[in-house]
């Protein structure tokens, strides 16, 4: 039961956009005790109601710009397909690493990103 | 920058979607966080948040998809996870316009700092 409400809460950020993913990864790599590729694959099965139900709410708003979406997943998809490809032939802890940097630098470029002129709907 | 600036907001889109994807699929997770701010080249605000939705959504069903096909099974006892999920993503959607754009963009600041830092120190 506690794995409902946890992903209750990472639902709720998820379709927020801010991670929710990657905190309910921390619960089910940590205290439910699944393998890593397991605990993905769940993770990505959680992301499809949780996102669905976020973007469905987020589409009758007109928060999402098309025009911009459409071409992003089938771009998205495609390059997808090549990095399943790709992952067999590189990865590891250089690539996890070097992930682990462009992350921190996008992490302290988000910060310190001036405020945007949008004001809240 | 400027270069990525000049272009259509669908060229950017598909840019930002393309490199997500790469990474989504090379690592099996970490897309979103690539993706948000290479959006903020085409989208300020809550659209960015809400777009970017529209795109990690079809990218991690594929990904699913060939996990399934490569043999990956949802374990039992999960099912309640995806339900929460559901329900979570529903109230996120509803309250989503309350949120102060600025603890968005602030938590997923904090966000990508701290699983950059678990990369690296993983």
């Amino acid at each position: 039961m506690s794995g409902f409400f946890i992903a209750l809460g990472c639902g709720l950020l998820s379709a927020m956009g801010v991670g929710g993913g990657s905190l309910l990864m921390l619960w089910l790599t940590g205290p439910a005790g699944l393998a890593a590729e397991t605990a993905r694959f769940v993770n990505l099965l959680f992301f499809l109601p949780s996102a669905g139900a976020g973007l469905a709410l987020h589409s009758r708003g007109r928060l999402v710009r098309w025009d911009v979406a459409v071409p992003g997943a089938l771009a998205g998809m495609a390059a997808g397909g090549l990095g399943l490809w790709l992952g067999r032939f590189v990865g590891g802890p250089v690539l996890e690493k070097g992930f682990g940097l462009l992350l921190l630098a996008a992490g302290l470029a988000e910060l310190l990103r001036r405020p945007e002129g949008q004001t809240a709907a | 920058m400027e270069k990525v600036q000049s272009l259509q907001p669908g060229c950017r889109g598909a840019l930002a979607g393309a490199a997500a994807g790469l990474v989504s699929g090379l690592l099996g997770a970490g897309g979103g966080m690539v993706l948000l701010p290479l959006l903020g080249a085409a989208l300020q605000g809550r659209e960015r948040y809400a777009t970017g939705l529209a795109v990690m959504l079809p990218v991690c069903a594929v990904t699913a998809l060939a996990a399934f096909w490569g043999g990956a099974r949802l374990p039992g006892g999960m099912l309640p996870v995806l339900l929460g999920g559901a329900l979570g993503g529903a109230a996120g959607g509803l309250l989503y316009r309350r949120i102060p754009l600025v603890w968005l963009r602030r938590g997923f600041a904090v966000l990508l700092l701290w699983a950059g830092i678990r990369r690296l120190l993983g």
